[in-house]
This record gives structure tokens, sequence and C-alpha cells, in this order.
């Protein structure tokens, strides 16, 4: 099946198996190394990119639902500027607070931090009487997020450390933008 | 890589008469809704089943992601996402079902998976058809039959073969779900933490029922054991229905003991999964006895 998507800002065109995982085309065809789990439905949550920019699994990604869309995967946080601004607070929080993902979910997790982070900005700027400290994401539902990766290597506690510190950090850099 | 090996072809209808159309002329067709089922299949790619020469995409079909709702019923088309259910029916969808829908792990999931996936999951049971079971919902099918696509109603209670899988007639399309918004006064969804990872062992159960004065009118309980099946029957239902509480330890015990025998006699059941339904019926009961206990002297 022919297929043409934009990945990364790059607009491509593959001749693919209509079911082939978007998580296999990222490695077998455009040889991606940011994304290197295949996990075969263990849910392993370490294949995480953005698909027209909202998060998905893309090993629950058929080649077909790839037509037309934009793909963005960790490659574009280190070589495009718009992403790699956003990179670089996600960096600064787990220097500041010295927690760090682990090398296995760093891709899947950074991306994960980002989405969030956005969120919760968005919800902050949304309502305007809520305490831009608070958090809008309750425990619950942070837990329910970030359960998507399995990796052990952060609990709840770093989570909520670093999602705190990456909106502070964002929330500053895009004030003194504006 | 095996590029070019058993690629299926995608068919994307845009409306179900083009749906209809596609059934008519291709064989070997199966239905593809948000995937997240089919794709965490080991198999799937690439594709060792000899089957699937036709993907069917429902995506497109627009009549499939309508929501529209009265004041007595809410129907989804069944490719609406788990997640807009979720949100767009909080204030109106009975609690257990909302309930449900968010024990389903992250949005990333739920914004991709479907209603109607939910109910047609082959060789496993999600969660979602026990819920459903218990609320009395109805699905509309859609059959090609003599060369015309036809609709047909029926209880989802009524789709569920003796083994406990919900079973469309083959090569139906499941178009609508309809679920009545009246809330049992009563109601209670409890479910294990990965559900679909450690089938074995998880359950998921839903139980409603009317509660007038001290006393259960209409119960219903539903048991999902996502590798067994689905097992609710009358006679379980009747257990409850009628009960006056407070009850007795006694008769806790033997209410345990039929629901237990009942269940065990048509399904496989792990210990824990067994550990869990007493947990959850002894609950149930404490709730109830204590409801029944701190009811004005009036109403008594
Ligand atoms: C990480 C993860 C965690 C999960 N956790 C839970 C959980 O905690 N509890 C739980 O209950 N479930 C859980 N699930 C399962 C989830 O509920 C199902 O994967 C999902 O509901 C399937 O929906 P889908 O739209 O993606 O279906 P698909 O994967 O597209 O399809 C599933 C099956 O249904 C058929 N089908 C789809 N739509 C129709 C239709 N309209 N008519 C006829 N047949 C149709 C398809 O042919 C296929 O056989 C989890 C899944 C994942 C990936
Ligand atoms: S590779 Fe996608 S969830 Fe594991």
């Amino acid at each position: 099946m022919k297929i043409e998507c934009t990945i990364d800002g790059k607009r491509l065109s593959f001749s693919l198996n209509s079911n082939k995982p978007l998580s296999l085309v990222l490695q077998e065809n455009c040889d991606y190394t940011t994304i290197n789990a295949h996990c075969r439905g263990k849910n392993c949550g370490l294949c995480l990119v953005l698909l027209d920019n909202m998060p998905v699994l893309s090993c629950m990604v058929p080649a077909f639902e790839i037509h037309g869309k934009t793909i963005t995967t960790f490659e574009s946080f280190l070589r495009i500027k718009y992403f790699n601004r956003k990179l670089n607070d996600i960096e600064k929080a787990y220097e500041d607070l010295g927690i760090r993902p682990c090398d296995d979910c760093y891709t899947s997790r950074t991306i994960l931090f980002d989405y969030l982070t956005d969120i919760i900005i968005a919800k902050n700027n949304e309502q305007p009487s809520f305490d831009s400290g608070a958090e809008p994401f309750n425990v619950e539902s942070l837990v329910k997020e970030m359960s998507i990766i399995k990796c052990t290597c952060m609990d709840l506690h770093d989570v909520r450390q670093i999602l705190n510190r990456i909106r502070i950090i964002r929330e500053k850099r895009i004030g003194r933008r504006s | 890589m095996v590029e070019g090996l058993n690629s299926p072809n995608i068919h994307t209808p845009k409306t179900l008469s083009e749906y209809g159309n596609i059934m008519l002329h291709n064989t070997n067709t199966s239905l593809w809704a948000g995937g997240t089922y089919i794709m965490t299949r080991p198999d799937v790619y690439p594709s060792r089943a000899t089957g699937t020469d036709n993907i069917i995409y429902l995506g497109e079909i627009e009549e499939l992601h309508r929501f529209q709702r009265n004041d007595r019923v809410a129907e989804f088309g069944a490719m609406v996402p788990l997640y807009q259910m979720a949100t767009s029916g909080k204030g109106v969808l009975p609690k257990i079902l909302v309930s449900n829908i968010e024990s389903i792990g992250c949005s990333i999931i739920t914004r991709r998976a479907t209603i109607g996936g939910a109910l047609c999951t082959p060789d496993m049971t999600t969660s979602i058809p026990g819920t459903l079971i218990a609320l009395s919902s109805n699905v509309e099918m859609k059959i090609v039959k003599k060369k015309r696509l036809h609709s047909r109603w029926a209880p989802i209670s009524r789709l569920v073969d003796k083994n406990g899988r919900f079973q469309l007639p083959p090569k139906a399309l499941l178009s609508r779900v309809r679920i009545a918004i009246n809330q049992p006064s009563y109601q209670k969804f409890f479910c294990t933490k990965d559900f679909m990872s450690k089938p074995e062992d998880s359950v998921a159960i839903a139980f409603v029922a009317d509660w007038e004065q001290d006393i259960l009118q209409n119960a219903r309980l539903v048991i999902t054991l996502p590798k067994s099946g689905i097992c609710f029957s009358r006679d379980i239902d009747n257990i409850f229905t009628a009960l006056r509480f407070p009850l007795e330890d006694s008769e806790y015990d033997s209410i345990y003991n039929v629901l237990f025998a009942f269940i065990s006699s048509s399904f496989q059941i792990s210990p824990l999964q067994k550990a869990i339904i007493r947990s959850f019926v002894g609950t149930v009961v404490e709730e109830l006895n204590r409801k029944a206990l701190t009811m004005p002297i009036s109403e008594n």
C-alpha cells in the first residue's frame, strides 16, 4: 500500500504492508533509533509518539492510519527548534531535581511529560481563578495517565515533582517571550 | 522486513450503505475500529493468520460516530471512543458505566478504544459488556442478508453465548449501543487493575438494584472473568431481589455459597478471583446493612 505522511517535518512516501505497526515503520523503514521497542502486546509503553499532535502508542497504529498524517517522534525534540525549546524545559527540570528517566523509557516519558505539562498549563489558563500552583490532575488521574509506561524507574512522587518543575520553567519561558 | 506479504486491502467506507456494498462484494473481511485490541495480539504483524484479505476500517463512517440522547436513553455510535463517552456522558450515564470506563487505563488508550470494539473483542472479554448487561442495554446490529443491509436491535444479554462470550451473528456489524439513563438507586462497580494484562486473576463486577425502604428490588449482578466470560443469571439476581436488610452473617454466607456454586458450575475461576468476588459481595452487604440501619425511623 502506498502511504504518504509527514514524519518529523519531512514529507515521506512509502510502499508498506497496510497493517504494519507504525513502531516498525519507524524502525525498519526510517531507521529511527529513538524508538526500539516492539513488545507485541505487552503494553510496555516505550513506543510513544505524537500522531497529529496527540500521543499514541506507535505499535497500536497500523500503517494505513498514518496516511496523510503528521508524526512527531523524539527526533523532532532533538532537531526542530519549537520542540527543542520544549525539551530544554524538561531537561532543565530533570537537572534541577536530579531525577531523570532511565535510558529505556527516557524518550517516551519525556514526550508524555511534555504533553501533560501542556495540558496542565492550558487548564490553568482556562480557569484564571485557579491557583496556578495547584495541580489540575489529581493523584488518581496522574497515576492513570503515567500508567501507560510500565517502566518502574520513577515513582509517583518523582513524576509530580518533575511535572511541577517543568510547568514552572515553561510558564516562565512563555511569560518572558510574550 | 516482510513488505508485500499478506498486505490486506483496506476499505474505508464513508457511509453504512457503502459498508454494505463492500461486505457484498468481498469475502474474508475483518472489521477494524480503534485497533487497540487487534494491534496488541502477538501475531497481528506479520499476519500469520491465513484469514483476512480485506480490512474494513470503520473510522470514517459518520453514522457510527453519533451520540444522541433524550430523557430516557442515550445512544452511542459504535465508533464513539470510550473517552468521549465518559466525558460527554458524565452527568447523564449511570455512574457504574463511567467508573468502568475510567478504570480502563489512561486517555492514550481510551481516546482510541471504541465502545463497539470494547464489546466485540474475541478471545477475551473486556469489562464493558458486563456493565452494559447490568444496565439492561441494547445494541443495534447491521447484517447483510439477501443483498441488503438489515438492522436489528437486541438486548446485550441475549447475545452472550453459553460459554459466556458476547457474540454477534456471523458477519454482523455492531452499529449502535442504547443505554437507559435512569440511575438505579444502588450501583456498584469494581474492577481489578491490569484487567487485560493479567486476565487469569482479573475480575470486573457490576451490581445494580433499586433500594426501596430496606428492600432490594430489580437486582442485577454481572461478573466478568476476562478469560472465561461473562457470568450472570436470573437465578443469581433472584438471590438478591426482595432481600430485606440488614442481613445476618448466616444469610450473607448462604448468599455467597449459592452464588459461588452457580459460578463454579459454569466457569473456571482462580482462588484470587474467588476472594475478590467474596470481598465485593461482602462490601455490598455491609453498605446496604449500614444504609438500612441508618434510615430515619419513620421510613422503617
Ligand atoms: C494498554 C491497554 C489496557 C487495557 N485495559 C483494559 C482494562 O483495564 N479493562 C478493559 O475492560 N479493557 C482494557 N483494555 C482493552 C480495551 O478495552 C480494548 O482493547 C478496546 O475496547 C477495543 O476497542 P477498539 O476500538 O480498539 O477495538 P479493535 O481493536 O479495533 O477491535 C476489537 C475487535 O472488535 C471487532 N469490532 C470492532 N468494532 C466492531 C463493530 N462495530 N462491530 C463488530 N465488530 C467490531 C474487531 O473486528 C476486533 O475483532 C485495554 C487495552 C489496552 C491496549
Ligand atoms: S512497543 Fe508499544 S507498547 Fe510496547
